[in-house]
């Protein structure tokens, strides 16, 4: 078969029209105002069209597995759990991090901390930001839904075990459950333990039951689970004006 | 131009009728996700939305640049969108909530007119249906 006479035959193969992913086939009215708002902030001065392009561009790179992997490799190497919780931004560097220089052209918050807290068998951490919604993106990615809510925040620092029963977790009461308040300066994630049924594993297969929410603390890693809960967003038990 | 204090108490009582519309009009990604057979949990925006939020905060942390321009900082603009998403935004979507009440924000701030993003709105509207 010559070439093109194999390209003939793959393109009568398939069905082309089933292997394109759909997409929304029409303009929206939020995304124009994405697209007006950064626009007229552009015009105004308040940044720059550069400025916004790599921002997005971190937005985009960012995710979980730099810390998934961060965790991954301190289970099997004493060394390096050790390096994670004594030098946390250098051990964030060994995957990638660079927390002094997270978008490699600065960063907006006043940072100056990162710390890795880790869990044992008498102590479960949980992060937070009770005032608006800090979150360690450089290694973790963007934050859930429920982390930015008002609701997550208040209730997790006054109620910690209730609302981790809501994401599935309940714990003992041998085990102390410290909620990590997260601000503009300091930024925490969880190293969680490692999970009975992993002996033998390598590190890529640790790295991926590592998952989002046991590195915010609402859940702990299995042997199987790599996906993180679904929870409904709950609107605030006080809303504003009562 | 207001202070932030007495911005943020009167933040849910701003009416802007532009916003309203696209509110009522309700094409929230959820909705035209279903409706096209479209898997992502999130439109393709939002990640344009980050970006514009993060090179806002900085903006902000312009000593020279953000009193005169009245734009929010980090915390007044996580404040206000805590404020407006559950007021006058309580039942858009996540993160339509979060695009709507960053407008609402600015516009409530006087940062950006109405007349001056309706006419935006249209222009771009065209420009992107051509």
């Amino acid at each position: 078969m010559t070439d093109h006479a194999h390209d003939h035959d793959h393109a009568h193969d398939h069905d082309h029209d089933r292997t394109v992913k759909p997409m929304v086939e029409e303009i929206t009215d939020f995304e124009v105002l994405e697209i007006a708002l950064r626009e007229l902030c552009i015009e105004k001065g308040i940044f720059t069209a550069e400025e916004h392009r790599r921002f997005t561009e971190f937005a985009e790179q960012i995710g979980p597995t730099p810390a998934a992997r961060l965790v991954a490799r301190a289970w099997l190497d004493a060394d390096f759990k050790a390096l994670a919780i004594a030098e946390p931004m250098t051990a964030s560097k060994e995957v990638g991090v660079d927390w002094l220089e997270p978008t490699g052209f600065g960063t907006p918050s006043d940072f100056t901390a990162f710390q890795i807290l880790e869990n044992t068998p008498t102590v479960h951490n949980v992060i937070v930001c009770a005032l608006c919604s800090c979150y360690p993106r450089p290694i973790l990615g963007n934050s859930p839904e429920w982390y930015r809510t008002p609701n997550y925040r208040s209730r997790l620092v006054r109620f910690p075990r209730q609302v981790l029963s809501e994401f599935g977790l309940y714990l003992g009461d041998d085990v102390e459950v410290r909620v990590q308040d997260s601000n503009q300066k300091h930024r925490f994630m969880v190293m969680p333990m490692r999970p009975e049924g992993t002996d033998g594993w390598t590190e890529d297969q640790l790295t991926e039951i590592v998952t989002r929410d046991s590195l915010i603390g609402v859940a702990v890693p299995k042997a199987g689970v790599t996906t993180n809960v679904i929870v409904d967003t709950r609107a605030a038990m006080h809303p504003v004006g009562e | 131009m207001k202070a932030a204090n007495e911005m943020d108490d009167q933040m849910d009582d701003v009416k802007i009728p532009a916003l309203e519309e696209i509110v009522d009009r309700n094409q929230v990604w959820s909705r035209m996700a279903a409706k096209y057979g479209v898997e992502n949990p999130v439109p393709p925006w939002k990640t344009s939305l980050d970006g514009l939020c993060d090179a806002l905060d900085q903006a902000s942390c312009d000593p020279n640049g953000s009193a005169v321009m009245g734009i929010p900082d980090f915390k007044e603009r996580r404040d206000e969108e805590d404020t407006l998403s559950a007021t006058v935004y309580a039942d858009l979507p996540y993160p339509e909530n979060q695009l709507v009440a960053l407008a609402h924000s600015l516009l409530a701030r006087g940062v950006i007119s109405e007349g001056e993003l309706r006419q935006r709105l249209s222009s771009i509207r065209t420009r992107l249906e051509a």
